[in-house]
């Protein structure tokens, strides 16, 4: 027995190419990095999550370095670095930059603890001496809001639409503004779905939605007046309505008459199936509006949006999809600097033109909303007018909830889904009845589980808490 | 006899061809995908979903040869990325160059000198070869903030910098190539521990130096969890966190994040191209054979 080293003899005391290459770019690298300039030093720092926000706010973050102070030195960090470093910074007193842009699941997170340990500045008061708890879109404070405080600035309001392929809609001669509900979409477009070559399934579905789809789900039961949590942070998960849209979304996914298809949202599989015309009609919240136009730019003058149909007639013809706030940070310095900033950033005329011509994004400013860039023809969007279409929308727009158990309700949500619609195709010949049962029994078991959760927070709600237990 | 011959010839014949279809066909697998990755990375948005490799057209086999673009590499030039690439550089070699050699040190000591505690040093060495890195994120996170660490390179090399792995590597690599009797006789020549270490055992473990600096550097090179934790101004971010920037929360632009990625694993494919030998050498150089 011998080992492979003594083969290497040759080879011992030269020292091989790979070392010396290394070596040779560890020192070149480490004297150009130490050849670079020194780096100016912001006063202050803002994490934002979003590469389009991050796009818009540099000239205006420019502007204001020039004019005013405290000079704000802008990063874009991964969503998930600013939440680890966020509750790092909250939980265990890291450093944090003194200004947060955050998505609303990753904010309510921060909302875990007494009210005075929260590390968002609390802006409520603030808001309402300035009367802007009047001039912004009162549902668009509800995810920054937890016990009656508001702990961010909100960004956009964010109403929901539905996109559809108009090219394919009106060459059948078909006219959605006879569509009201969604029996109504499912009776109108239904001819779409013909199954032309008889091979038993159809060439396209009408609806991109499929049990999966956690936020579409979430969007659907807002808008039947559903939820996951009341404002009390209380779950409300065995809500009826709620089981009446699981029921639904089993009809449309899995029933017999099946109108619903599986086209994964941003995914490039997705794009691909939309642009091949799969599905007929899309969930469209403001800001995809700016997906599609660059990701899917052969859409161009194809599709159309319209209100989402209401679930009962006269019903609500939008939901709300997605969210961003500025907080500033309880430790940081100058606060009322940061707040002339924060409103400088989110409030002015200039940065609602800007969000909505470079990001498609509606301003939660209602006085903003006359400004006549909203009526712009939108040529990606057959020249409708997208920007008043859905300002129209905005002020009917739900009202969500936060909690730090949202991840946990939407998870559990999920699993009550998938289970309502396996239930429908192991028995494709239930009645509504018997999904209905089937949804009452899945969402009880997401509602025990979530509250099973909550209860171990001795914060978030001390009375409910009491009654949950009981 | 010689049509005996003649036949294990042409079995010989066929089962290399055999080998070699195998091989192709498995070369083809691996390719493929960097391939695609080459096309995308040249493909506008408009033709990113409509074609599988490059748009077709009426130009030069077929394909549509003005619509290709090289507007994604010119945006990563603006958004920075040959700063990213050297302070890859910087990390990558300086952590395996740092690392290499305090492991090698740490390798050699456990191995060939004795001294009180050395058995509980080498316990140490072997239970921390256990936990998993990621369980020591978030207490390291905590330590290098104490030590105002947070955001500098120094906080991302220093913890990297005696690796357990590579010290019970190099522990094992000297106990086999470097024999006890040479060490002996260089102390009675009159040399220290440290110039034993670095006459003596460092050139005959040179293979496995040379298979460490080159596992090190790949593995600083790509690793993305700890740069993105520790590091916080984006003009210190490393390739990787680079790349994972260009990823939107919703929006991608997938040209972009294809060039990007075929920028931070071209510098990879040529290192390991020029170094293969180096690399499987000290790879193999600890196997043992009958």
């Amino acid at each position: 027995m011998r080992t492979n080293s003594d083969g290497d003899a040759a080879a011992i005391g030269r020292i091989p190419f790979g070392p010396i290459v290394i070596l040779v770019a560890a020192v070149a690298s480490t004297l150009l990095l130490a050849a670079r300039p020194a780096q100016d030093r912001h006063e202050v720092r803002m994490w934002t999550f979003a590469r389009l926000h991050h796009q818009i706010y540099q000239q205006q973050v420019a502007e204001w370095n020039v004019a005013q102070t405290p000079r704000i030195d802008l990063s874009l960090l991964s969503l998930l670095a600013i939440e680890q470093r966020m509750l790092s910074a909250f939980l265990a007193e890291t450093t944090v930059a003194e200004l947060i842009e955050v998505e609303r699941r990753n904010a309510a997170r921060a909302f875990a603890g007494p009210l005075e340990s929260v590390g968002f500045v609390d802006l409520t008061d603030r808001l309402k001496a300035e009367g802007l708890d009047q001039a912004i879109n009162p549902a668009s404070f509800s995810p920054w809001t937890t016990r009656g405080r508001i702990f961010g600035l909100p960004h956009d309001v964010h109403p929901v639409m539905l996109g559809y392929r108009a090219d394919i809609v009106e060459s059948a001669g078909i006219d959605v503004s006879k569509i009201e509900t969604w029996d109504d979409f499912a009776h109108v477009l239904g001819p779409l779905m013909a199954d032309r070559d008889a091979d038993g399934r159809p060439r396209r579905y009408l609806l991109n939605l499929w049990e999966t789809h956690f936020e579409v789900i979430e969007l659907l039961l807002l808008q039947a007046g559903g939820g996951l949590f009341d404002s009390d942070g209380r779950p409300t998960l065995d809500d009826p309505i709620n089981a009446d849209v699981l029921v639904q979304l089993a009809v449309w996914c899995a029933g017999p008459d099946r109108i619903a298809a599986d086209v994964p949202y941003f995914s490039a599989s997705g794009n691909k199936l939309l642009l091949d015309g799969y599905v007929i009609a899309s969930f469209v919240p403001d800001w995809m509006c700016n997906i599609w136009r660059n990701e899917i730019p052969q859409l161009a003058g194809k599709v159309k949006l319209m209100p989402l149909p209401a679930w009962k007639p006269g019903g609500r013809r939008t939901s709300v999809w997605g969210g961003t706030m500025l907080g500033i940070s309880r430790t940081a310095a100058n606060q009322e600097a940061l707040w002339e900033f924060a409103k400088y950033l989110y409030l002015s005329p200039i940065s609602a033109r800007e969000l909505y011509t470079k990001g498609d994004i509606v301003t939660p400013v209602r006085s903003l909303w006359s400004d006549p860039v909203f009526d712009q023809p939108d040529a990606y969007f057959s020249g409708q007018a997208k920007g008043r279409m859905y300002i129209e929308l905005a002020p009917h727009v739900p009202v969500r909830h936060s909690s730090p158990f949202g991840a946990i309700a939407a998870d559990r949500l999920q699993t009550a889904a998938i289970s309502v619609a396996a239930y429908a195709r192991r028995a494709p010949g239930a009645t509504r009845a018997e999904l209905l049962s089937e949804a009452r029994r899945a969402l009880a078991v997401a509602q025990a589980d979530v509250l099973a959760n909550v209860r171990r927070n001795s914060f978030v709600r001390a009375d409910f808490h009491e009654e949950a237990g009981q | 006899m010689i049509r005996q011959q003649a036949q294990s010839a042409d079995s010989g014949r066929i089962g290399g061809a055999l080998v070699h279809a195998v091989l192709l066909a498995s070369a083809a697998l691996i390719i493929i995908p960097l391939i695609w990755l080459v096309c995308a990375s040249l493909k506008r948005n408009e033709d990113f979903f409509t074609s599988r490799f490059l748009p077709a057209g009426s130009g030069f086999l077929g394909v549509a040869w003005e619509r290709l673009t090289l507007d994604h590499f010119r945006s990563l030039a603006q958004l920075g990325i040959g700063r990213a690439a050297l302070i890859s550089v910087f990390l990558a070699s300086v952590t395996a160059v740092v690392a290499t050699m305090a492991a090698a040190m740490g390798g050699f000591a456990l191995a060939r000198l004795r001294f009180p505690g050395r058995r509980l040093a080498e316990s140490l060495v072997l239970a921390a070869i256990i936990i998993p890195p990621t369980l020591l994120l978030a207490p390291g996170y905590q330590l290098l903030f104490q030590l105002g660490l947070l955001d500098t390179m120094a906080g991302l090399i220093l913890p990297a910098a005696a690796p357990a792995f590579g010290v019970y590597l190099f522990r094992q690599a000297t106990l086999s190539s470097v024999p006890p009797q040479l060490l002996e006789a260089a102390r009675i020549d009159g040399c220290g521990d440290i110039s034993a270490f670095f006459k003596i055992a460092l050139p005959l473990v040179m293979p496995m130096v040379s298979a460490f600096l080159m596992i090190t550097f790949l593995g600083t090179w790509n690793n993305f969890l700890t740069p993105q934790v520790v590091l916080q101004t984006p003009s210190n971010f490393p390739l990787a966190v680079t790349v994972a920037q260009l990823r939107g929360v919703y929006y991608q632009e997938y040209g972009l994040l294809m060039a990007g990625t075929l920028v931070s694993i071209a510098p990879l494919l040529l290192l390991f191209l020029l170094l293969q030998r180096d690399f499987i050498s000290g790879l193999t150089s600890g196997a043992v054979k009958g």
